[in-house]
């Protein structure tokens, strides 16, 4: 194919781009999803009213309103030297990663939860009364479950934040939709170069999906 | 062997009801039987084709071009909308048989359709913000450039000031939107827009300014279906009655020129396009 050898170099470029973001997406976001939900059992009532406010807002605008709202708006509010670093060093990046980070954090946040609440609270309350802490309770009985449970809607929220990287090319993020986009309206090759990029994304997406079926295999409880 | 055979014939099927549009003789005979001529016009791109608050009615520079023609074929214009990335495929698909949305010329896009003779001419200049001492064109080497993706106007930079980093946005307003927040150090669009955009900010239309020289010009053509030679003839006749009657020079003077805010003046004469 034509398309391939003239712009093949373009798609991978892209590819790698998306890659990164979502590697860079998807780390901040467990890190926002842990923080959410440690700060969540901390059993302080406005703290959790706080998380729970911040989780509602997360999931219910959507991440495009997100992207733009980080980088036209929360940029702007920083300090002008913090402002014209990120607009010398590409800063659309940073930005789309912010804010797709705290979108995926969000769901993250709801997944570990609904992995935690999985769990009777039996099995709580007979591991105290065996003589473990909370902590330990939580560290050799509640989470070792609680976490199996959640690899998938996990496993489904990573291939959806791969997605979303997508959206970054509405700040100018070349990423591999920028990149289909791109070639498209460059060689009207519409059909081939969507084609393409298809392809790339179903590659990226079966390659977690294939990632998370292992990762459960390999923690499977025997027996269940 | 049941269940394939009926799947093919389901595709088949779908094939003939999608292939059905197309199978038309001669495009303008189709277009003089229907009495209407369909027309793409970019929706949003004043004052070429965008929306007239007042009457709800899409008008412009490429509304009233649209209009003429059509008068001089002896049809109704009827006028759609069209985006800047759907506007070829939506032409060779056959969902309209004129496209006046700011087609520039290029080589790649006269294979995939028929130019008409031009009928207007867009110098494409930076704009950059008044306060960061950048006087010419050159100024911005190595420096960040936005542009709207789709259009001609990426190439022009790269061509003229090759070093340029370009940052490409979904629409000319987010492109614009970048340059004032600094995002990016000029904004590289055709003349007219920038000068809309900068004049839109009223008090604050100083803090901009346009640069000079261009950093390249387009010859705008009417986008015709490959292979319809009939109508790609009809058309360039009513463009050059347009012209020989003067009603080519009102139609820029009303949009673009003394009689508008842009006050351009009108350097060119419609002509075959010199590829």
């Amino acid at each position: 194919m034509m398309l391939i050898h003239d712009y093949g170099a373009l798609f991978l470029r892209g590819l790698a781009v998306t890659i990164a973001l979502s590697v860079v997406s998807w780390i901040l976001a467990f890190v926002v999803g842990i923080v959410l939900t440690v700060v969540r059992m901390t059993r302080v009532k406005l703290l959790e009213w706080t998380v729970t406010a911040f989780i509602e807002y997360e999931r219910n605008v959507p991440p495009l309103v997100h992207i733009f709202l980080w980088y036209f708006g929360v940029s702007g509010l920083l300090p002008q030297g913090l402002q014209d670093w990120a607009n010398a060093n590409h800063g659309e990046y940073c930005f789309a990663a912010i804010a797709i980070a705290l979108y995926y954090g969000a769901y993250i946040a709801e997944d570990i939860r609904s992995g935690l609440r999985s769990i009777p609270q039996g099995q709580h309350a007979a591991a105290r009364a065996v003589g473990l802490s909370y902590m330990a309770s939580m560290r050799w009985i509640i989470l070792p479950q609680a976490l199996r449970t959640a690899i998938p809607p996990l496993v489904s929220g990573s291939v959806l934040l791969v997605k979303t990287t997508s959206l970054a090319m509405v700040v100018g993020a070349l990423e591999l939709t920028y990149v289909t986009k791109d070639i498209a309206s460059k060689t009207f090759k519409t059909f081939e170069a969507y084609g393409i990029s298809t392809a790339l994304y179903v590659l990226l997406a079966f390659t977690l999906l294939m990632l998370g079926a292992w990762l459960a295999r390999r923690v499977r409880i025997p027996g269940r | 062997m049941k269940y394939p055979a009926k799947a093919l014939m389901s595709v088949a099927l779908l094939a003939g009801a999608l292939g059905h549009q197309v199978a038309s003789a001669d495009q303008l005979a189709d277009v003089k039987a229907r009495g209407t001529l369909v027309c793409g016009v970019l929706g949003a791109f004043e004052p070429f084709g965008y929306t007239d608050p007042a009457s709800r009615a899409v008008v412009g520079y490429d509304v009233d071009i649209c209009n003429a023609i059509a008068r001089r074929l002896g049809v109704k214009a009827e006028i759609k909308p069209v985006s800047i990335e759907a506007r070829i495929p939506e032409l060779q698909q056959g969902r309209m048989d004129l496209l006046a949305a700011g087609l520039g010329y290029s080589a790649a896009r006269a294979e995939q359709v028929d130019f008409s003779h031009g009928y207007y001419v867009s110098e494409h200049k930076l704009s950059v913000r008044a306060d960061k001492g950048y006087a010419k064109r050159d100024d911005l080497a190595g420096k960040r450039v936005s542009f709207t993706k789709g259009g001609i106007t990426e190439g022009f930079v790269k061509s003229s000031v090759p070093t340029a980093v370009m940052v490409g946005f979904e629409d000319t307003p987010t492109a614009f939107t970048a340059l004032a927040q600094g995002k990016v150090d000029a904004f590289s669009v055709s003349e007219v827009v920038a000068r809309r955009l900068i004049g839109k900010l009223g008090a604050n239309a100083s803090q901009f300014k346009v640069v000079d020289p261009a950093v390249g010009k387009e010859t705008w053509g009417l986008g015709v279906k490959k292979g319809e030679a009939g109508m790609l003839k009809s058309v360039n006749d009513a463009l050059q009655a347009m012209e020989a009657s003067g009603e080519a020079q009102e139609i820029f003077d009303k949009w673009v020129g003394a009689k508008s805010t842009y006050e351009t003046k009108r350097s060119f004469k419609i002509e075959p396009i010199k590829g």
